[in-house]
């Protein structure tokens, strides 16, 4: 295969664009919506299962993935890139870091091994770039002294501080809740609340009008849907509809108990009885 | 962990033709037994970790993970049972994510013998594999060098005689969840009290299909008196020649890291010009 | 040594070629964060290659994540990366001391030289007085110690432990780690 030269299909065009990554862009804006939404506990992840035909099977398809039990991830764009990325995501995640500091990389961490897997595809021979953006969530347990925090908790009051949603990579030394976006160029955006896919910008204005500070969890997965309402071509339901969060450790989900320190997963999928349960409460 | 860095082999070799001694490594000596009862399996060990005739540590951790409803008792070279048992782990988590499925037994055994094998007995990871899966429960024991058995109740490491001998007087079939527990933890006391590999404690993990309960220090047969009188010198009693200080604010020799506020970017790529 | 909101950890100074003194200042123990602290011993070529290697690590770790290590995950570093090298390892055993960055709590920990890692609630020791440290210890540590009085203990333990192995001694550095300081003491020891 790679016996003989190959080179990049993306290359510079005379005005300075490499256009093999707006095309991709361009897939990305035609993928069905995804959006992700950070609370002060938690964060949503939500998008539309849409199946091209009524007899297709939708139980068996999933585009919210767990990649650790921390941090779960969905795209909008092709879904076979998405496969392959949440394969490498998880991979890298255990090669990269667990294998050597035996725990979970941070959630920037791990978005920046995500980023460059996709940005070597923009600069390496005869591969095309992934076709998909990703929102990236994941939350931090952080090294900041637990005093402090406390502290950092009382000037907040209610809202607590050190969960303040803002665009500082400061996730990993606070800790907290944190959202990223990864585009087919490898670069990485974090968010308060964002959408991308086919009806991005309409959502993210509906998200802009919607979106307030201090947010809690359960408000956002409201919001959420909301959102999916605007843009949302066919019916919603628990099976139409795919929604992960971040939240509070699910400790009922380890399956151990009595290891000391264990904790549950943060990052899980609702199931869609509880999709029709917020539904209804809509 | 795609192979191991032989860097350091030939001078080691060449340090060691010239009367220097190699390392010792931290065995677990060991009494690790396992036992299958009605509805799940249980897995025990003491918590002794020597090097040569020295207690390196007393109470140490022999019940290693992998995966909820898999866990792994080790004996041998501590440093190889840890290690394999926790890339194993690492590879039937993913194996599991990626697969949709819980992992299984059979899997994660013979994923430990595929690698002990492939290095020829060299990692000297001795391991009883317990857990319960939808196939249902399963008790492997994997030796360094890439043998398993399948049996109702096993036993491994230096204490496994012992240990064997309690099982073959007092087991039976069809025990219960605390039948099981109990004959184990006298399997691994026998083991601590006769073998001098082991000592100190029982640990104990029960494996059923709905959860691992783990009871570290289940038993604990041998604490230590405390003293009855204080040994605390007079503070002043060490002749100091020099005393430096550092405050945490004067660590400043390392990078220290700041928070900057990040403006905000309203294009989505920044690749346009 | 664990005390009371604080750990210990002291060296030797002494550097030798079998029976011949070669220094008799060649401190062992290396600083890689606020309260980040390793000890090695064993072969001085791998203490310096090792403390280096581990330098470039945690330097590496600070420029990517932005934050300093905290000990446990430093420690579990330590244990991989000599894991790497199992059949040819660095003929050192590390020591690794130090207070998580978030709770304060001390934290201690032991490795062989193929990186398995000893966890231990009171102390860990290491080097050619080990059989003789652990005399010490055993008997000297006591739990929940002040730092004023842990400093007394690991130097008393570490002072005679050493005054019996011919190999080690030459005075000795201890390091009391504190949430918020760090004290560096140079003791008086024998020069024979």
């Amino acid at each position: 295969m790679a016996d003989r030269y190959s080179f990049s299909l993306t290359t510079f065009s005379p005005s300075g664009k490499l256009v093999q990554i707006e095309y991709a862009l361009n897939a990305v804006n035609q993928g069905v919506t995804a959006l992700g939404i950070k609370a002060t506990n938690g964060i949503v992840l939500a998008t539309e299962k849409k199946s091209s035909s009524p007899l297709a099977d939708p139980s068996s398809l999933s585009k919210i993935s767990l990649i650790t039990p921390n941090i779960g991830m969905v795209y909008s764009g092709m879904g076979p890139d998405y496969r392959v990325l949440v394969d490498k995501a998880r991979k890298v995640s255990h090669t990269g870091y667990k294998r050597i500091y035996n725990e979970y990389p941070p959630t920037r961490i791990l978005v920046q091994d995500v980023a460059r897997v996709m940005q070597e595809a923009t600069q390496s021979g005869g591969v095309r770039p992934y076709g998909v953006s990703l929102l990236i969530a994941g939350w931090d347990e952080g090294i900041l002294p637990e005093e402090d925090e406390e502290k950092e908790a009382e000037e907040g009051a209610g809202g607590d501080e050190k969960k303040k949603p803002s665009g500082k990579t400061g996730g990993i030394l606070k800790g907290g809740p944190m959202l990223y976006q990864v585009d087919p160029s490898g670069s990485y955006f974090p968010w308060k609340a964002t959408a991308i896919g086919k009806s991005a910008t309409t959502a993210k204005t509906f998200l802009e009008k919607r979106y307030t500070e201090g947010l809690e969890l359960e408000d956002a997965v409201h919001i959420a849907l909301l959102t999916l309402k605007e843009t949302i071509e066919g019916e919603m339901n628990g099976e139409t509809i795919e929604i992960g969060i971040v939240g509070p450790p699910a400790d009922h989900l380890l399956g151990v108990e009595g290891v000391e320190g264990a904790r549950g997963p943060r990052f899980r999928k609702l199931t869609p009885q509880e999709i029709e349960d917020y539904l209804t409460n809509l | 962990m795609p192979g191991f860095d032989f860097s350091n082999y030939n001078r080691n070799a060449a340090l060691h033709a010239r009367g220097v001694p190699l390392p010792k490594a931290t065995s677990t000596g060991t009494t690790i037994v396992g036992c299958i009862f009605e509805g799940g399996v249980v897995i025990a060990a003491d918590t002794r970790a020597t090097s040569g005739p020295i207690v390196a540590d007393k109470n140490c951790e022999k019940l290693h993970y992998i995966s909820p409803n898999i866990w792994c008792a080790g004996a041998g070279t501590a440093a190889d049972t840890e290690f394999t048992t926790a890339l194993i782990s690492s590879q039937l988590e993913l194996h599991s994510l990626s697969t949709g499925r819980k992992p299984r037994v059979v899997t994660c055994m013979t994923m430990l013998k595929q690698h002990l094998f492939r290095y020829q007995g060299h990692i000297g990871a001795y391991l009883v594999v317990a857990g319960v899966d939808p196939t249902g429960t399963h008790l492997f024991t994997v030796h360094a060098h890439g043998s398993t058995d399948k049996l109702p109740y096993v036993t491994m490491g230096s204490g496994s005689l012992a240990a064997m001998s309690v099982f073959e007087t007092q087991w039976k079939p069809q025990l219960t969840q605390e039948e099981a527990v109990a004959l184990c933890s006298e399997a691994i006391q026998s083991g601590i009290f006769n073998d001098l590999g082991s000592g100190s404690n029982v640990d104990v993990a029960i494996i059923t299909g709905e959860k691992t309960t783990l009871k570290r220090n289940y038993i604990k047969p041998n604490e230590r008196v405390p003293k009855l009188k204080s040994y605390i010198f007079k503070r002043g009693t060490t002749a100091v020649l020099n005393e430096k200080i550092i405050r945490k604010e004067d660590l400043g020799n390392f990078v220290s890291v700041h928070e900057l506020a990040v403006e905000e970017t309203g294009d989505k790529m920044e690749v346009d010009a | 040594m664990v005390g009371k909101d604080c750990v210990a950890i002291a060296c030797d100074l002494r550097l030798g070629l079998q029976a011949l003194t070669v220094s008799n200042n060649f401190p062992k123990i290396f600083q890689y964060g606020d309260n980040v602290f390793l000890g090695l011993t064993g072969l001085a070529t791998d203490l310096s290659t090792v403390s280096d290697l581990f330098r470039y690590k945690v330097n590496m770790y600070r420029l990517r994540e932005e934050r300093n290590i905290a000990p446990k995950t430093f420690a579990n570093l330590v244990s991989s990366s000599l894991y790497e090298k199992r059949f040819g390892p660095y003929f050192v055993s590390p020591v690794v001391a130090g207070l998580d960055p978030k709770t304060s709590k001390p934290f201690i920990c032991g490795f062989d030289s193929i990186g398995c890692i000893d966890f231990a609630a009171d102390f860990i020791v290491s080097g050619t007085a080990t059989d003789q440290l652990y005399g010490m210890c055993e008997s000297l540590w006591e739990p929940n110690l002040a730092p004023e009085d842990l400093f007394e203990t690991i130097s008393q333990a570490l002072m005679s432990a050493v005054d019996r192995d011919a190999l080690s001694g030459w005075g000795a550095h201890v390091y009391i780690i504190e949430k918020d300081k760090v004290t560096k003491r140079l003791l008086k020891g024998r020069q024979d």
